[in-house]
C-alpha cells in the first residue's frame, strides 16, 4: 500500500477511538515533556561546566567555605596574586545571591571593578552603553537569560533586598552561566545595605597565560596566602564548578532515572493503546490479510498507527516543554553557580526520536503477534 | 486441468481432546466459468473447504491447485500476493472497514496494485455501478442497510476483477429481496463477465443460483446437480 492509502488508514483509524487516542496521546505529551525538561537541565548543567575560558581560569576561594555569602577575601591580596609569574590578570569578585542553596529562581549579583570588566570577561552588549556603566555607580549589566527572566530592560530599575541598580545594558556570554547574573561595580555592592562588606571580595578570578600551568599556580598562590588572615583554596574553574554543582549533579542522576520512567510509561501507554485496538480489529486485519494484504504490509500499518500517535504525542508534549522552559525562564542556582534550562535542536530531535522508538516498540509485538496469527481463527473470533 | 483441483485434501482440528475432521480425503475439481454451490448443514466443513481453496488455510495432506498454481507451494507473502490477484472473497458478514466509506472499503484492494488515483478511482466507479450504489460511495458502513453493506462488499471483491469470486453464506444474514439482489448479481459475474464463483450455502433457494450443487456431508463430498 503506498503512503496515502496507508496515511488514510493510519488516521482513520486514530480517529476511531478518538478519546483513547487522545488520553494515550496526553499521556506521552506528559512523558515527552517531563523527560525534555529533565534532559535540558542536564544538557543546561553540561553547557556551564563547558565554558571556553575554563581551561586557563583559577578561582581563588576562601579555604573551607563553600557558600559565596561566608567567602571573604582581602581584596587588597589581589596585587600580590598579580605578581606571581604566568598570570594574565586578577579579578576581584564580590559575589551576592538570593540564596546560597539550590533553588529554582536565584538572583545573584557580581561585583567587579568596572575598568576590568571587558578586558577578562568575555561579555558583549547587546543593548545599552559601556561608558554609561563604567561611568555610573549605581549601573549594572544584566545577563540576557536573567534580563528574560525577569522582563528587564535597559532604563530599568531593579531593586532587590536593599539593593538597587539601574540597569543600563543587556549582555550575552560564551559561558551561559554568566548570563543569568547582574553585573554591577564592585565598591557598590561591597559598600550596598545589603552586604556591607568593604575592601573584601568573595572570590579572585585569575586568568593564566598557560593552562598546563594553571595547576602550578594554584598551587603558588594557596602557599603565598597559606600564613594570610584568609587562607585561600584555588581551583580550576572547572573542577570548581564542579564541585559546587556536585549535589546537583547527583540530583540530576536521580533525575535521568526519573526520564527512563517517563519513556517506560509512555512505552506502557502507547502498548496498551496498540494491544486493545488490535484486539479489537483482529477479524479487520483478517479480512485484510485476505483480501492480500502481505503480513509485513498489516505490521507497517499497525507500527504507522503506533508512531504517529507516539510522534503527535511528542510533537505536543515537546511544545509544551519548550513554552514552559521559554515562559518561565527558569535557572536553577546552586551556591552561585547558574544553570539554565538548555534546548537545542539535537535535544528536541532526541524527545522525538524517543517518543517515535516508544511507538515502533510498544506496537511491534502485537504487530508480529497479529499478522502471523492463522487467518481463519481470526475470522472465527469476530 | 480444471480451474480448482484439490486432491486427497484432509484438514483436522484439535478441540481440547476431540481432534475433528472437517474435510476427509476430499477430492473435487472446478471448471473456470462454474457456479460452483456448497451445501451443508453447520459445521460440515464447508467454509474450511473455502478457506483451503481461497489460500488463507492450508491443509494437513492433500493438493490444492487454483488456476495453475499449487497453493502449498507458496510462502506468507507470495500466497497474500497470489489471493490478491486471483481471489475476491465475500463474508457472511461484510466485514467492511467500519472507519472508511463505501469508496474507500472498495478500494482497498487496489493499493495493492501499481495503479494510478485517476485508475483507481475508474475501477472503483465501475464496480459500485455494478452492484448499484454509485450514489452511496460517500458512506460509512454504518450509514448502510444490511443489503447495501453486502452489495459494497461484492464490489470490494470484484475491483481488482479476479477470476474467483468465493463467498461464504453471503445472503446469510439479508431479507428475501437484499438476498435476491445479491444472488442476481453472482450469476451477472458468472455469465457476462465468465468469473468462477464457489458459494457456501445451506440455503436451497440461494443454492438454485449455481450451476453445480454439491453437498458437503460428514467431511465428504457428494455430487447433487449439476446444470
Amino acid at each position: 500500500m503506498r503512503l496515502p492509502g496507508l496515511a488514510r488508514l493510519v488516521q482513520a483509524n486514530l480517529q476511531r477511538r478518538l478519546l483513547r487516542s487522545l488520553l494515550t496521546l496526553s499521556g506521552v505529551a506528559a512523558a515527552v515533556a517531563l523527560f525534555l525538561l529533565v534532559e535540558s537541565l542536564s544538557a543546561g548543567l553540561d553547557s556551564a561546566l563547558s565554558g571556553g575560558e575554563a581551561a586557563r581560569t583559577l578561582i581563588v576561594y576562601r579555604q573551607n567555605r563553600y557558600c559565596p555569602q561566608t567567602s571573604f577575601l582581602p581584596q587588597n591580596e589581589a596585587t600580590r596574586i598579580a605578581k606571581i609569574d604566568g598570570i594574565e590578570s586578577v579579578l576581584p569578585v564580590k559575589v551576592f545571591l538570593s540564596n546560597c542553596r539550590t533553588s529554582l529562581d536565584v538572583v545573584a549579583f557580581h561585583g567587579v571593578p568596572a575598568e576590568q570588566l571587558f578586558a577578562t570577561r568575555k561579555i558583549e552588549l547587546i543593548e545599552g552603553d559601556r561608558a554609561a556603566f563604567e561611568q555610573r555607580a549605581d549601573a549594572a549589566l544584566v545577563g540576557r537569560a536573567f534580563a528574560a527572566r525577569r522582563g528587564l530592560k535597559v532604563g530599568d530599575l531593579f531593586r532587590f533586598n536593599r539593593l538597587e541598580v539601574s540597569v543600563v545594558g543587556i549582555f550575552r556570554s560564551p559561558e551561559p552561566i554568566e548570563e543569568s547574573l547582574v553585573v554591577t561595580h564592585l565598591e557598590t555592592l561591597q559598600r550596598s545595605a545589603a552586604v556591607q562588606q568593604q575592601g573584601t571580595v568573595t572570590q579572585f578570578e585569575v586568568k593564566v597565560r598557560d593552562p598546563a600551568r594553571a595547576r602550578a599556580i594554584a598551587e603558588e598562590i594557596d602557599a603565598l596566602l597559606a600564613t594570610s588572615t584568609a587562607p585561600t583554596d584555588t581551583r580550576l574553574k572547572l573542577a570548581f564548578l564542579e564541585s559546587a554543582t556536585a549535589e546537583l549533579r547527583e540530583l540530576l542522576s536521580f533525575g535521568r532515572l526519573f526520564g527512563v520512567c517517563c519513556v517506560l510509561v509512555m512505552l506502557v501507554l502507547v502498548g496498551n493503546t496498540v494491544a486493545m485496538a488490535v484486539h479489537e480489529r483482529r477479524a479487520e486485519l483478517a479480512v485484510l490479510r485476505t483480501l492480500g494484504f502481505r503480513p509485513s504490509r498489516l505490521a507497517r500499518l499497525l507500527l504507522s498507527e503506533s508512531c504517529a500517535l507516539a510522534l503527535l504525542g511528542g510533537v505536543v508534549g515537546t511544545a509544551a516543554a519548550l513554552a514552559t522552559i521559554a515562559s518561565t525562564h527558569l535557572t536553577l542556582g546552586v551556591e552561585g553557580v547558574m544553570v539554565t534550562f538548555a534546548v537545542s535542536p539535537l535535544l528536541i530531535a532526541k524527545g522525538l526520536g524517543v517518543a517515535a522508538a516508544a511507538g515502533v516498540v510498544a506496537a511491534a509485538l502485537p504487530a508480529w503477534n497479529t499478522t502471523r496469527a492463522p487467518i481463519p481463527a481470526a475470522l472465527r473470533g469476530a | 486441468m480444471a480451474f480448482i483441483e484439490l486432491a486427497g485434501v484432509t484438514k483436522r482440528f484439535t478441540k481440547g481432546e476431540h481432534v475433528i475432521t472437517p474435510l476427509d480425503d476430499v477430492t473435487l475439481s472446478i471448471e473456470q466459468g462454474e457456479f460452483f454451490v456448497l451445501l451443508g448443514p453447520s459445521g460440515s466443513g464447508k467454509t474450511t473447504l473455502l478457506h483451503l481453496l481461497a489460500g488463507i488455510d492450508r491443509p494437513e495432506s492433500g493438493r490444492v491447485v487454483v488456476a495453475g498454481q499449487a497453493l502449498g507451494e507458496l510462502s506468507p507473502g507470495p500466497l497474500a500476493d497470489w489471493r490478491a490477484e486471483h481471489v475476491g472473497y465475500v463474508f457472511q458478514q461484510h466485514h467492511l472497514v467500519p472507519v472508511l466509506t463505501a469508496y474507500e472499503n472498495v478500494e482497498l484492494p487496489l493499493h495493492l496494485f501499481p495503479l494510478s488515483r485517476a485508475q483507481r478511482h475508474e475501477r472503483v466507479a465501475l464496480a459500485l455501478e455494478a452492484v448499484g450504489l454509485a450514489d452511496r460511495a460517500d458512506h460509512l458502513p454504518r450509514q448502510l442497510s444490511g443489503g447495501q453493506e453486502q452489495r459494497v462488499a461484492l464490489a470490494r471483491a470484484i475491483v481488482a476483477d479476479p477470476p474467483l469470486l468465493v463467498a461464504d453464506e453471503p445472503t446469510g444474514n439479508l431479507d428475501h429481496a437484499s438476498a435476491e439482489a445479491i444472488l442476481t448479481l453472482f450469476r451477472r459475474l458468472q455469465r457476462e463477465r465468465g468469473k468462477t464463483i464457489v458459494m457456501v450455502t445451506h440455503d436451497p433457494n440461494a443454492a438454485a443460483y449455481g450451476t453445480r450443487i454439491v453437498r458437503l456431508d460428514k467431511g465428504r463430498l457428494l455430487e447433487e446437480a449439476t446444470r
